[in-house]
């Protein structure tokens, strides 16, 4: 690794200035994707002079929940956090499965849900959760606050749509509708420590004689970035939540996605597991919506 | 002689008071609790560290370097590519002969220059600063293809190829026909041959013929290579450095830079982790920095430079034809074996040549090696270098031919297993040896008792497979000393990477029956231990635990003859026990050990030190064997295979420390297990390695592991300290197989690849 500056900041208004002054200065929080960068000189950018820790901010910290305005989570917020919060478990299941299989124990203790989105890995186990639950990604920067939905966040591997010198402050996620459930798996070599060759989320709400009222299902690491599988959803919507429907979405969604051949696995066998796991995760999120 | 077999109970219950005995230890503690102090935590005045710059192209002439603008870097002390080095006898032939790429680069990473500074940052930040003009050249990256006539070739051509640190990892008469005449990517050829192999097949009931393939993987030790050397102004090199092998580092350095090996010190630090993989790499290199700047130089491998220039494990080709009568008699075997070298010779396929036909009696068989050059890191030794990759082929065979004809796998194994005084393919005939009890014992393994009970289950499987090593031989040494307080100290010249010390210190207890805390175990620097061979090859407890037990014989010898002089008896009636020399038969004539301590170091003294020596040397390997059984359960969705249960059956001779014996089983195991499943180096069209690092690079992790059952059987050696015979090598050799003959039984197809990936299951099932 080469020589930088480290600056810890305490408030969001110094962290912003830093950014600016500095000139191709990085934000950090964990650091478990941008060290093992720099490490390896592998990073997307040039390698940063100077290192802005955001982790002494406490306006990015915090996981709230309420039951009518939904969930809040500040951006420092670690995938332990995340995955350990009683309030998450319950009423978003699959953010909880996603931050909860990030690399090891200790990675989750020091991975923020900030960096994993904002590194913009395809295969982010975050991003797919957010996306069904139809996320808003609260962004901060040299022109004030604004807010984008989760699915205009992420622009191709390794870019977002965070502006130069813009920070993630918070995600705030609408709270779900009654007979909703959720849930996230990745394919991995490994049962631990690895990243996804796919990932699948869904998220359900059903009607009370068992149809699909509303139904978001995404996929991770089988396009540039994070996607919804918006032909599968339009397929689902309205159709009995039976094992027919689940199997013929499967078979829509392997269809509908994009995947490239690359170390992880070839596009053919990507393109298989989307429709396998498109279906265990729809059965999976359905029965949480019954109540299962 | 008798030979006595015996399964060994946890009790570890004998006649012996130490060894046999489980026993923690004596640097662990140390390791698990962050104390122990390798080499990159040595630190000495004045250091430079050293930072290198590896070619990106794994092919490609070198028109042109320039150091100008890295030298102009604030902080950088000096930039040495090959130019400035020292004279040194260049062996462009060898891995170990070459430190900068002159002309050619040959691999991805091969070093091209380093950068020296007192901050290591600074020196890694000068190295984006260094300008290499390359003109690109074809890459050979297929090691089938570059067999053939006219394919381009990898290298100008090789001569005078030095084996001699293979030899280390197996020692045995045999020779490898070097490659001569046109130029040609084949390094060298091995041919064994016996009965008529075409007469073989023609009394065959059942014949089957097909390809294996086992990737290229990597040692993956914790610690990268890491070396200090010191070069000072009275000619004397110093060298620290996390090798398996001090003596051999000094004799390299004193033949390829002309320093006496008196005047070199190696100290072999801590080593964490070396698998075979770290003999001799990053010591020539920093070496020669430090005698070019008179000042200790550091060159610690970051994972990436270790994944991409170090020394791994082949890829090999195994193409193989067996023949077994309906009773289940082997009746002949043809093998061709490709071994993928990379860029200089050094691949283990005699090894695989041997164990290919040598685990059982097969009165035809004809066995051609090949040793394939191509653009990729040159390999060295893993853990019984190339049998894995052989195994694989053949207990696959084992079992697809036992199935075929209705036989059990097991009987259809124990009916052609070797036994003592059987031919190895190249004639040899094996010493007393424990195949059979193996087998034995792995029937009656938790594992392999479950499998009537998963037959016929949808998916889950259960398999078996065997493996071994032979081993190499080096003369070995040990001083025994006692203390003038009556502790023992025990010097020994061999790095410890298993436990070996721990096992010197229960020989010594035992010999000289005194409690274990008693006896302290050193392993020397080169100056000052007594020599001994590599930590390879399995013979550290074989050969320098034979010395350690002599040298303490000797030290025993002594103080009884002190004692018998005290006592006016003679040594015959003397013996020890508690740590004193008792008279027998007199309670009041006793010296203790202290007492003889001070008798033989005080001022004054009438007896001289007691100072034991032990030396040997041995012709006769003591090969281990190993069976091992696993359970999978596949989902045939994903392909994805969990190990729900391992066992493994090691025949260890005699099981010095029991605790360290097990943990080496698990610890091959768990290696085998790796190569099976996940590991594998993966390579593009231009020889560009895509995964070099562990994420990409996946080891099985401690979820990825089943509960390991570890069966010790003991057969002992004719030679070995107490019965004792090779240990580390055997257990990685049939996870490979094992797997293999698991997932065949669980999905009803054969996947011929490993590692066993979830996409290569899919793609057997038909479902890619």
């Amino acid at each position: 690794m080469r020589t930088f500056n480290f600056y810890a900041p305490t408030a969001l208004d110094e962290a912003l200035e830093l950014l600016r002054k500095t000139d191709g200065g990085r934000p950090i929080a964990g650091g478990t994707d941008l060290v093992v960068q720099m490490k390896e000189a592998a990073t997307k950018f040039p390698h940063p002079s100077s290192i802005i820790s955001l982790l002494l901010i406490p306006e990015l910290n915090g996981i709230e929940f309420d039951e009518s305005t939904g969930l809040r989570i500040g951006a420092t917020s670690t995938m332990s956090d995340i995955a350990d919060s009683a309030d998450i478990r319950e009423h978003y299941p699959s953010i909880a499965e996603g931050a909860g299989i990030v690399g090891s124990i200790q990675t989750m203790n020091m991975a923020t849900v900030g960096g994993n989105l904002c590194n913009g890995a395809p295969s982010a186990d975050t991003a797919p959760p957010f996306l069904v639950h139809d996320a808003e990604f609260v962004i901060t920067g040299p022109n004030g606050r604004r807010s984008l939905p989760a699915d205009e966040f992420f622009v191709g591997p390794g870019e977002t749509a965070l502006a130069p010198n813009e920070l993630l402050v918070e995600v705030r996620v609408p709270a779900p509708a009654d007979r909703s459930g959720s849930a996230y798996v990745r394919h991995t070599p490994r049962k631990q420590m690895d990243i996804a060759v796919v990932g699948v989320a869904a998220a359900v709400t059903l009607t009370n004689d068992d149809r699909i009222e509303n139904i978001r299902i995404a996929l991770g690491a089988v396009a540039p970035t994070p996607v919804r599988a918006t032909k599968t959803e339009t397929f689902l919507s309205g159709q009995p939540a039976s094992d027919e429907s689940f199997a013929e979405a499967a078979e829509t969604a392997a269809a509908e996605c994009n995947p490239i051949s690359d170390v992880r696995g070839s596009a053919e066998f990507r393109r298989h597991l989307v429709g396998t796991l498109t279906k265990r995760m729809l059965e999976r999120a359905a029965n949480r919506a019954r109540g299962g | 002689m008798a030979q006595e077999t015996k399964t060994r109970d946890k009790a570890g219950d004998s006649e012996y008071t130490a060894v046999g005995k489980p026993t923690i230890r004596i640097e662990g503690v140390g390791k698990v609790t962050g104390q122990t102090k390798f080499a990159d935590d040595l630190t000495f005045p004045h250091m430079l560290h050293a930072k290198v710059l590896g070619s990106p192209h794994a092919h490609a002439r070198v028109k042109s370097v320039d150091t100008a603008d890295a030298r102009q870097h604030p902080g950088v002390e000096a930039v040495i590519a090959a130019a400035d080095l020292p004279a040194y006898k260049m062996n462009p032939s060898n891995r170990r002969g070459v430190i900068f790429a002159v002309d050619e680069v040959l691999f991805q990473g091969q070093p091209i220059a380093a950068v020296l500074a007192s901050d290591p940052h600074v020196a890694e930040e000068a190295l984006a600063l260094i300008k290499v003009e390359y003109e690109p050249l074809t890459a050979v990256t297929d090691p089938i293809s570059a067999m053939e006539d006219g394919s381009p070739l990898v290298r100008s051509a090789i001569s005078d190829v030095d084996r001699s640190e293979e030899k280390g990892h197996v020692t045995i008469d045999v020779e490898q026909e070097e490659a001569e005449g046109a130029p040609s990517n084949i390094a060298s050829k091995i041919n064994f041959s016996r009965g008529d192999v075409e007469a073989g097949f023609a009394e065959a009931d059942c014949v089957v013929e097909q390809t294996w393939r086992s990737a290229m993987v990597h040692q993956s030790y914790i610690e990268p290579h890491a070396t200090i050397a010191d070069f000072d102004n009275s000619g004397e090199l110093s060298v620290w450095t996390s090798t398996q092998a001090p003596f051999y580092v000094r004799d390299e350095l004193c033949q390829t830079l002309g320093i006496h090996e008196s005047k070199i010190r190696v100290t072999a630090t801590e080593v964490g982790g070396g698998f075979g993989g770290k003999i001799f790499l990053t010591e020539l290199i920093t070496a020669a920095l430090a005698i070019v700047v008179k000042r200790p130089v550091k060159y610690i491998m970051s994972r990436k430079e270790d994944m991409l220039a170090a020394t791994p494990a082949p890829f090999a080709q195994v193409e193989l034809k067996t023949g077994m009568k309906a009773d289940g008699t082997l009746v002949a075997l043809k093998a061709r074996l490709i071994y993928d070298s990379g860029a200089f010779p050094g691949a283990p396929v005699m090894p695989g040549c041997l164990f290919v036909g040598g685990y059982y009696k097969c009165p035809n068989l004809h066995i051609e090696g090949f040793e394939v050059l191509t653009n990729k890191v040159s390999v060295g030794a893993l853990r019984a270098p190339g049998a894995h990759n052989a195994t694989h082929a053949i207990e696959s065979h084992m079992d697809i031919m036992a199935r075929e004809l209705g036989l059990d796998p097991l009987e259809a194994r124990m009916k052609n297993a070797v036994e003592e005084g059987d031919p190895l393919p190249s004639g040899q005939p094996y010493p007393r040896i424990g195949l059979k009890d193996c087998l034995r014992a792995i029937s009656e393994s938790d594992v392999w008792k479950r499998r009537r009970e998963v037959e016929g289950q949808a998916n889950r499987g259960v398999g078996v497979a065997i493996g071994g090593w032979i081993g190499g031989l080096q003369p070995a040494s040990a001083i025994v000393g006692l203390n003038g307080d009556g502790t023992i100290d025990v010097t020994v010249g061999s790095a410890d990477i298993s436990g070996t010390n721990t096992s010197f210190q229960q020989i010594a207890a035992e010999v000289l029956n005194v409690p274990l805390s008693s006896v302290n175990v050193t392993t020397g620097d080169t100056k000052t231990a007594p020599y001994a061979g590599m930590s390879a090859g399995s013979k550290t407890t074989y050969t320098v635990g034979k010395a350690v037990k002599l040298a303490a014989e000797d030290a025993k010898r002594q103080m009884l003859d002190i004692a018998a002089q005290r006592f006016e008896a003679s040594p015959d009636e003397l013996s020890v026990a508690d740590g004193k020399v008792h008279l027998d038969g007199d309670d009041d004539k006793v010296l203790t050990f202290a007492r003889l301590g001070k008798m033989t170091t005080n001022f004054g003294a009438r007896f001289a030190p007691v100072v034991g020596r032990g030396t040997m040397s041995t012709r006769k390997s003591a090969p281990g064997f190993s069976a091992q059984a696993a359970e999978v359960e596949i989902d045939p969705d994903t392909g994805a295979i969990t190990v729900l249960g391992y066992a493994i059956v090691q025949d260890a001779g005699f099981a010095i420390n029991p605790l360290s014996v097990e943990g080496q089983m698990q610890g091959g195991a768990s290696q085998g297990l790796g190569i099976a499943l996940s590991e594998e180096m993966k390579f593009d069209e231009e020889g560009r390695l895509l995964n070099a690092n562990l994420l990409d690079y996946r080891l099985p992790t401690t979820r990825d592991l089943p509960p390991i059952e570890t069966i010790i059987v003991e057969v002992p050696s004719e030679e070995g300290p107490y019965g004792a015979r090779i240990i580390g090598e055997p257990s990685i050799v049939p996870g490979g197989a094992t797997i293999a003959n698991a997932v065949a039984d669980a999905i009803g197809v054969r996947v011929t690849d490993i590692p066993i990936t979830p996409e290569r299951v899919l793609r057997a099932l038909g479902k890619l």
